[in-house]
Formats: C-alpha cells, sequence, structure tokens
C-alpha cells in the first residue's frame, strides 16, 4: 500500500461507493417491482458497498497511522506525537472523518440488517436495501462534494499535523461519539422497515415486529450515548455539570424521546392493532430527528461547544431533509387507509391509555426542546434579532414534565391493559403512594437536617408571575421528586412481588418464581428494570439541588472547608510526556475527625500542539452520597500558590449507576426466547445464521468490547480536563440569579453565563456588576442595561414578553391541545365500544374443539 | 501495536476490496441470469396465513397476560370474564381462518402423501 497513492485511492472507493450503492438501490427496486430474481443480485449488491465503505475507513485509519499529511484531514486533527489510541479516534474528531464513520456505522448496521431478513419478510426486504442504500447515497455524496475525507492541501504539505482538540484527547471520547452514533445510525434500520411496509402495504403487525430489536437496539444505544456524553461532560469540560442543554446534547435528546414514545406505544400496536398512524409517525420522526440533529451539528449554525465549523453541508442537508419530509407525507397520505385501527380502546383506565399520556408528556417534552434549540435562528429570521436560550430556561420547564413524566412510570405498570378495574386499581396504588407519602414526610421530617431538605430556595428566571410560578415549582422539586422515586420503586416492586406470587401458588419456589417470571416476560421485567434504573438516574439528577461550591487560594500544607469535608492542599508536581506538559497539585481529603479521608491531584495539561490552551483536568472523588469535584484554577510556579474551586455534587454517581441497571434491562428485554435460540440451531447447526439471538449476543459482546475499550483509555490516561474550568465565586443568592442570566461576551465562551465563565472578560464583569449591586441598583435593571450594551443575545433567557413568550407558550399551549384532544378521542372511542369478530365456529362442538386447541396452544406458550 | 497497527489496515483493506469485488461479480452476474434462488418468486407471494398466525400468536399472548393479570389482582372476575371471552371469540375466528386456508395444502399434502404410499407399495 505504500506504493499506492491513498489520497487519490481514498477518494476512488468513496466514488466507488456512491456506484455501487446506486446500483444496488436500483436493483433492489426493481425486486420491490416484480422481479424477485433481483433480490440475491440486491443482498449481494449490499455486501459490495459495505466492504467498499470498509475499505475506506481502514484507508483513512492507515493514513493517521502513517501520519499521511497530504491528506487535510489526518494533518487538521492529529500530529506525530499522538498516541496510537487518540489517532483511531481522531477517525471521528473532525467534520469530514465522522460522516466517514457514520458512513461505516450505517454499512456495518445494513449488512447486518440484510443479513438478519434472509429468509424472513421477504416482501420487504428489497425496500428495506433500496432505503438504506439511499441514505448511504446521501452520506456518499456530501463526502465527494462537500466534506471528502481524503481531501489534499493544494500547496504544501505540512511536516507535522495540528493536532487533535485536547478535549477529544480522553478516554469517554473514545467511546461516547461510536456509542451515541451507533444509536442515531441504528434508527436507519427500524426506518428502512417502516418504509418498506408503506411501499409494499403491509402495514400489520409484520413491520412491527420486524422493526423491534432494532429499535430497541438503537435505544439502547443511543440511551447509553447520552449518559456517555453526561460522563464526557462532567469529567471533561470542567464546570462542574453533566448536561447544560447545549443545541447538540438536544439534537441527540429529541431522537430519544420520540423514541422512547414509538417504543411505549407500538406495543399498543402490537397488541391491539390501534395506533398505527401515530407509530408511523413516531418512527419517520424519530429518524428525521437523527438526520435533523446531525444538521444541527455539522452546520454550525447554532452555537454549540460540539460544533464542528460552520461548512457547506449545511445545505445538503436542508435539501435532504426536505426530501425526507415530502416523501414520508406522501408515503403516510397515500396508505392512510391501511392504517385505520382495527380495534379502540375501551377504557380511559387502562394501560393503552397510560401510555397515550406518556406519549404527550414525551412529545411535549420534545416540542419544547425544539422550540427553544431553534429560537435563536427563528427570531433572527423573524425579527432580526439574536437571542439566547440557556440552560436555565430548559431546567425549569423541563423538571416538572420529567417528574410527571416518572410518575406515569411509577403508574403505568399498575394499570392493566384494556380495561382497570377502579376499585383493584385504587387498592394497586394504594402501597407505592403510601411509600412516596412515607418518603415525603420523613424528608420533611429529617431532610434539612440530613442536607435534603425537601424545599430549596427558589430562583426565578422572569420577573413576572410566570417566573415566580416556576421558582416555586424548582423549590419544591427535590421533595416531589424524591417522593416520585419512591413512588415508581415501589410500584415496580409491588409488580414483581404480584407476579413472583403469581407463580408461587402454581407451586413454585420464590426463587423459581423470580427467575421464570423473568425470562418468561423478558420484554416486560426487562421494561420495569429499565423504569427503574431511571429512578435511580433521577435520584441523581435530583441530587442537583443541593450542590455546594466553594472557591480558595491556598499555599502548600493549608486547608479549606466545604460541607462536612476539609480539603488540605500539599504541593504541586510536574510530569512530561511526548504529546503534553502535565502540572498537578496533590490534595489530602481530610474527614470531620482530620484523618485522611483520600487523595485527589487535580491539574492541568498543556499540550504541545495547542500551548494556547491549557486543559484544567478535574479530579473527583466519588461516594454514593456525594462526589468531591476538585478543580485546580491557577497554580503561580514561584510561590507554588494555587486557586481551587471545590464542588459537593450529592448523589451524582446514583446517575451512571441507573445507567448501568438501564443497560441492564434493556438487554434482557431484548434478549431473545428459547423458541428463536433453538430456532437458530435446528436447521443449521454448522453454520453461522444470523438471527435475533446474535444479534442481542453481539450487541452484549460489542458494548462489553466498549467498556473494556474505556478501562484500557483509562488506565492509559487517568485524568479529565477542561478549558473553561475556572474560578468563579458566588457571594449570594442575588449575585447566583443574576450571573446565570447574563452570558460571557469575550468572544470565545459561547453560551457561558457570568455564574460559570472563568475568563478573565468574565471575572472583570463580575466585579463591575457587583459593584453596581452594592451601590444598590436593582438587578433587573442591571439586566437591562446588560441587554441593551451587548444586544438581546447576551441574556441567558428570552424575556417574558412579547415574541419571546412564544418559547414557552407555544409548547403549553401544544401540550394542552393534545391532551384535550386525547381526552376526547378516549371518550368517543369508548362511546363507540368495540365490536368484537363474531365467531364463524357457531356450533357448540366446534367451539369446545377450538377451545381446547386453544388451551393446548396456551399451554405451549407458557412451556416455552 | 503501533507499529503492526498500519499493516493490519492493509490486511484489513485488501481483503474487504477482495470481498468488494466477488460480492459485486455475484450480484451482476445473478441481475444478468433469470434464476431464482432460494425460492424467492415463492416466498414474494402474499401471504395471508403468515397474518393470520401473527394475529394467532398475539391473541394467545394477549388471553395469557389478561389471565395473568386477573390473578394478579388487577382484574375484578366479571372484568376479566368479559375480556376473556371476548379475546377466545376471536381467537376462534382467527382458528377457523386458519383451518379454511389450510384446506387446499392439506388436500394437496394428503394427495402427496398417498401417491407416495402407493408407489412404495
Amino acid at each position: 500500500m505504500p506504493a499506492l497513492d491513498i489520497p487519490f485511492f481514498g477518494t476512488l472507493v468513496l466514488s466507488l461507493i456512491l456506484v455501487s450503492a446506486s446500483y444496488t438501490m436500483a436493483v433492489a427496486m426493481g425486486a420491490g417491482q416484480g422481479r424477485p430474481h433481483l433480490l440475491p443480485s440486491a443482498r449481494w449488491g449490499t455486501y459490495a458497498t459495505c466492504a467498499l465503505v470498509l475499505v475506506a475507513i481502514l484507508v483513512l485509519a492507515y493514513a493517521f497511522q502513517v501520519h499521511d499529511f497530504r491528506i487535510r484531514y489526518v494533518a487538521r486533527y492529529s500530529d506525530r506525537s499522538m498516541p496510537w489510541w487518540y489517532l483511531i479516534t481522531s477517525l471521528w474528531g473532525g467534520q469530514d472523518g465522522s460522516l466517514l464513520w457514520w458512513s461505516f456505522l450505517l454499512s456495518g448496521y445494513t449488512f447486518f440488517a440484510v443479513r438478519w431478513l434472509r429468509g424472513r419478510y421477504t416482501e420487504l426486504q428489497p425496500w428495506v436495501i433500496a432505503t438504506l442504500m439511499s441514505i448511504l447515497i446521501f452520506f456518499a455524496i456530501l463526502m465527494l462534494f462537500a466534506a471528502n475525507p481524503f481531501a489534499t492541501y493544494i500547496r504544501t504539505t505540512p511536516g507535522d499535523g495540528e493536532g487533535l482538540n485536547p478535549l477529544l484527547q480522553n478516554y469517554w471520547m473514545a467511546i461516547h461519539p461510536p456509542v451515541l452514533y451507533m444509536g442515531f445510525v441504528g434508527w436507519s434500520v427500524p426506518f428502512a422497515i417502516l418504509v418498506a411496509a408503506m411501499v409494499t402495504g403491509r402495514l400489520g403487525n409484520e413491520w412491527v415486529r420486524a422493526a423491534r430489536l432494532w429499535s430497541m437496539i438503537a435505544w439502547t444505544f443511543l440511551s447509553i450515548g447520552l449518559l456517555l456524553g453526561c460522563l464526557w461532560s462532567y469529567e471533561e469540560l470542567g464546570w462542574g455539570g453533566y448536561w447544560a442543554w447545549d443545541p447538540v446534547e438536544n439534537a441527540s435528546f429529541m431522537p430519544w424521546l420520540v423514541g422512547t414514545a414509538y417504543l411505549h406505544s407500538v406495543l399498543i400496536q402490537e397488541r391491539r392493532q390501534m395506533m398505527k398512524v401515530w407509530n408511523v409517525f413516531l418512527l419517520f420522526l424519530t429518524f428525521f430527528l437523527t438526520i435533523f440533529g446531525t444538521f444541527l451539528t455539522r452546520s454550525g449554525l447554532i452555537a454549540s461547544v460540539h460544533s464542528f465549523a460552520r461548512s457547506d453541508i449545511g445545505q445538503y442537508f436542508v435539501w435532504y431533509m426536505a426530501f425526507l419530509l415530502i416523501a414520508i407525507a406522501a408515503l403516510m397520505i397515500w396508505r392512510l387507509p391501511k392504517l385505520k385501527a382495527d380495534n379502540e380502546i375501551e377504557s380511559l383506565v387502562s394501560r393503552e391509555f397510560a401510555f397515550l399520556l406518556n406519549n404527550w408528556v414525551l412529545l411535549g417534552m420534545m416540542v419544547f426542546v425544539l422550540i427553544a434549540t431553534t429560537f435563536p435562528l427563528l427570531s433572527q429570521w423573524v425579527r432580526g434579532e439574536e437571542v439566547t436560550v440557556g440552560p436555565g430556561f430548559y431546567n425549569k420547564w423541563m423538571v416538572p414534565l420529567g417528574i410527571v413524566l416518572l410518575f406515569l412510570a411509577g403508574l403505568g405498570p399498575l394499570v392493566a391493559w384494556r380495561k382497570a378495574t377502579g376499585s383493584k386499581l385504587l387498592r394497586a396504588m394504594a402501597f407505592p403512594v403510601g411509600v412516596g407519602l412515607a418518603v415525603a414526610v420523613l424528608q420533611a421530617l429529617f431532610g434539612a437536617r440530613l442536607g435534603y431538605p425537601p424545599v430549596v430556595e427558589p430562583t426565578e428566571i422572569y420577573d413576572t408571575a410566570t417566573g415566580t410560578v416556576l421558582a416555586w415549582m424548582s423549590a419544591i422539586a427535590p421533595g416531589v421528586s424524591f417522593a416520585t422515586c419512591a413512588f415508581v420503586l415501589a410500584s415496580v416492586g409491588q409488580e414483581f412481588w404480584r407476579g413472583v406470587r403469581v407463580r408461587m401458588r402454581k407451586g413454585e419456589g420464590a426463587g423459581t418464581a423470580l427467575v421464570n417470571l423473568m425470562s418468561k416476560g423478558r420484554r416486560r421485567y426487562g421494561g420495569y428494570i429499565v423504569h427503574i434504573g431511571v429512578v435511580f438516574m433521577f435520584i441523581g439528577f435530583t441530587g442537583a439541588a443541593y450542590d455546594v461550591e466553594q472557591e480558595s487560594a491556598l499555599r502548600p500544607g493549608e486547608t479549606m472547608d466545604i460541607g462536612k469535608h476539609t480539603v488540605r492542599y500539599d504541593q504541586p508536581r510536574m510530569e512530561t510526556d511526548p504529546n503534553k506538559r502535565m502540572i498537578f497539585t496533590d490534595m489530602t481529603l481530610l474527614d470531620e475527625s482530620g484523618n485522611e479521608d483520600g487523595q485527589v491531584a487535580p491539574g492541568k495539561f498543556i499540550y504541545r500542539t495547542h500551548p494556547q490552551m491549557p486543559t484544567t483536568e478535574v479530579a473527583i472523588r466519588s461516594r454514593p452520597a456525594e462526589d468531591v469535584y476538585v478543580i485546580m484554577s491557577t497554580v503561580d510556579p514561584s510561590t507554588q500558590r494555587g486557586t481551587f474551586r471545590i464542588i459537593i455534587r450529592p448523589l451524582v454517581a446514583w446517575i451512571w449507576f441507573g445507567g448501568i441497571v438501564l443497560l441492564f434491562g434493556a438487554l434482557l428485554g431484548m434478549w431473545p426466547t428459547g423458541r428463536e435460540l433453538l430456532r437458530d440451531e435446528a436447521p443449521r447447526s454448522r453454520r453461522f445464521r444470523f438471527s435475533p439471538a446474535t444479534a442481542v449476543v453481539g450487541f452484549a459482546i460489542l458494548l462489553a468490547t466498549m467498556i473494556a475499550w474505556v478501562g484500557v483509555a483509562s488506565a492509559q490516561n487517568d485524568s479529565s480536563s477542561s478549558l473553561h474550568a475556572g474560578s468563579v465565586v458566588i457571594n449570594d443568592p442575588v449575585e447566583r440569579q443574576l450571573f446565570g442570566r447574563l452570558l460571557c461576551q469575550c468572544g470565545d465562551c459561547a453560551r457561558l453565563p457570568l455564574d460559570t465563565c472563568a475568563c478573565g472578560w468574565a471575572d472583570d464583569k463580575r466585579i463591575e456588576v457587583r459593584e453596581r449591586l452594592a451601590a444598590g441598583e436593582e438587578p433587573t435593571k442591571i439586566q437591562e442595561s446588560y441587554r441593551a450594551q451587548y444586544g438581546a443575545a447576551a441574556l441567558a433567557i428570552p424575556s417574558d414578553e412579547g415574541l419571546d413568550r412564544a418559547l414557552w407558550a407555544v409548547p403549553i399551549a401544544a401540550m394542552a391541545l393534545a391532551v384535550g384532544f386525547i381526552v376526547l378521542l378516549g371518550r368517543r372511542w369508548q362511546r363507540r365500544g368495540v365490536a368484537p369478530r363474531a365467531s364463524t365456529a357457531s356450533d357448540t362442538s366446534e367451539k369446545i374443539e377450538y377451545d381446547s386447541r386453544l388451551d393446548a396452544e396456551l399451554d405451549r406458550l407458557e412451556e416455552s | 501495536m503501533a507499529e503492526y497497527l498500519p499493516w493490519l489496515f492493509v490486511i484489513g483493506a485488501s481483503l474487504a476490496v477482495v470481498v468488494a469485488l466477488i460480492s459485486l461479480w455475484l450480484s451482476l452476474s445473478l441481475a444478468l441470469s433469470d434464476e431464482l434462488l432460494g425460492g424467492a418468486r415463492a416466498q414474494l407471494t402474499t401471504d395471508v396465513r403468515r397474518d393470520l398466525l401473527t394475529e394467532k400468536e398475539n391473541l394467545l399472548q394477549e388471553i395469557r397476560d389478561i389471565a395473568f393479570e386477573h390473578d394478579a389482582d388487577k382484574l375484578s372476575d366479571s372484568d376479566y370474564e368479559e375480556i376473556n371471552a371476548k379475546l377466545r371469540a376471536q381467537a376462534r375466528h382467527v382458528l377457523h381462518e386458519l383451518d379454511v386456508g389450510a384446506g387446499p395444502f392439506r388436500e394437496e399434502a394428503e394427495a402427496l402423501i398417498a401417491e407416495r404410499l402407493s408407489d412404495e407399495g
């Protein structure tokens, strides 16, 4: 290969991908239009296309390893000092390479999906292949004409590369983007299956079954990818939080919300053949949002810490999204008559209706996030004024909605399918509600003493009645959240107990009953375990209400007190490697009796290729009750005096633990049944055959490998870094509220409010604002003058007047309308009633015969 | 590791090129021939029976779940009986449809068996 012109060869392979995918798409469409002999040909065409994408990614990986700096992308995102593992992560470290990485993952999914489809869902296959190829064609066009990862420099080739952004040289960054991409790209397969069902008109349960495993895989990857993103933000960005409602975070969160709604509502279709249009809409929307999210990330239209450079590829995405919208709308209109429900909801007190409410909250949250994320653009277009929607806005509105969603996660399992008996439901709710109330009372009595009061200090984002209502809602949120968590845990626990009791009545022991219960109802109990994981995560989120932070300047040997801890600064030290200089400050944590309780070493890294961007390495001592999060802001080499910011973050570890539980629940839900495993072995025991069993096992192995990779990577580089972490002193609640509303205007710190940003400009501005407050100036006046001086975009939260009010009024109105519509629809369904299809077996002896056959089938089902 | 990695990528890429070429060759030769592999034409026919079997599986699942929810004390006896009766009526209907649909296949199978038996004497 060294004799080969790598840039030329890479571009040639990209062209071949385009040709091969187009050819395969044409052949597959031919197969779908009455020429079945073309189907095997389309299958082999798919394998060829996937192999070509593999060639492209391996060639780029090779170019990184041999430092082929003729290739612009290699020169921009690597340098000679980088270790091999970061040379691999550079593949997705920049725009062009990440598009190739995206295509690679898509081709992987395509290969496995087409292998899996062999011998099943034959009518859908041609259109699944054609749809997947069409997506690959789009990415091939993007790479060839707008973002070629093999493009070369026009004139001279640099002797060394610019190096990967230091923020990306972190083990979480090695795993977070691939997992998140797996989640994004994974939705292509269920989308393709749906398109195939729409084109062929096979809109019964067939496509739902075919898409089930793939949507579960995509959802699980997306969930874990989002969590890993939180971990990266927490450890890497070093501002002390894990979620900043950054547009790119929102772009990943939106498909997750809609995908979650789909996974719930599709259960209704599977059981009752209802809500077909709705499920089609949700799955289309989920896929569309993955493309929209990629567009937001890539176009650079909205300011974000994650954004790639502003580029031309945005227009390609706009055209593709327009095409998708038109195609989806046309398919839906065409197939509307075939999407009529076969049944109706029998009662508003039923699992089906609980799922409808769950969909309502999830979609409501999505609309909130969508409008808030795109509001800066809308404002710019409509009135020519730039605005910013900061985390404060999201936190205030999303917390109550999140708690409602959590409550529904506990309520749903208690309600029976079709029609719950009112008295039985009340009896089922008694224990979980009792546990929730008991936790609320205990927290009211002892919470403040333990550091977890049920009500925290209210902070207003608006100086209006809306602001006051929101402030009080967020003030009581910790108490309500803990009580709701207890309610959900008790509800799920009760479901397990009831299930075990039913089996024990049949003569099984408690342990056997629990194992059988879970193995025979994997989806149901896997889902419940996912709910438990979500509860643990909510416990962690709620802990954010009790954060304590403090900053001090210390000399070696001096201590600072925070919460129950005392932290002693021991000494600074320096280490070097070929890539960077590392300055650490050794610190010792002391308990209340003065005994040593652990060591931490926050630091700063100065990378050879980015000396102007020293990164701040946070040190975290994590315990179930709280994390001690230490940031070294500065250290003076001559006096060894350091400035440190320490944050006590209660309960954060529960978020990560919840993620592990969620993963376990998802895997249990996906795990194949005994029949599926047997079907794997029976016909061709010696040959490898792809099936749900191999898919799930492969998925588990992949995740385990990724986790192992994190272990290896973390052993090689056990630290975290930040470009923005620094020293921010907040003296009182008035300052916190005001600084939280004002954004840094230095030009480099996009979206960082003054209560977080540690740059020099922000320091000076805080001093100025403090002086004005001390002089008796009202915070609202200071805010107004800041807006007048720097424009509306300088405020973290738009005002609560005029068009700005649409930011919350539109989603609230949409949700109110939707809930009215849901209730009306439910009532209409109920009035109409259900007309069961008359049994054709009218003869009594025939009826008895069918009943005995049904009983035999039920026994078979129980034993499987 | 760092020294071997580029060569691993080279070998991987070369193998992938070979796979791509073979797959393309197979695809083109299959597209140009009119031969049916694996009974594709038979599989491409609309399968009403498969839909009925899916419906049957769903109904069985529902009947089992409703019984479980009744045993778990979520449904009163009267509600359970009402829903169970509806589901069983639907399931009987599906079984009947399956039997009717299976008629021609059964006759064909019986004829084939009879033919085979008579051949074997």
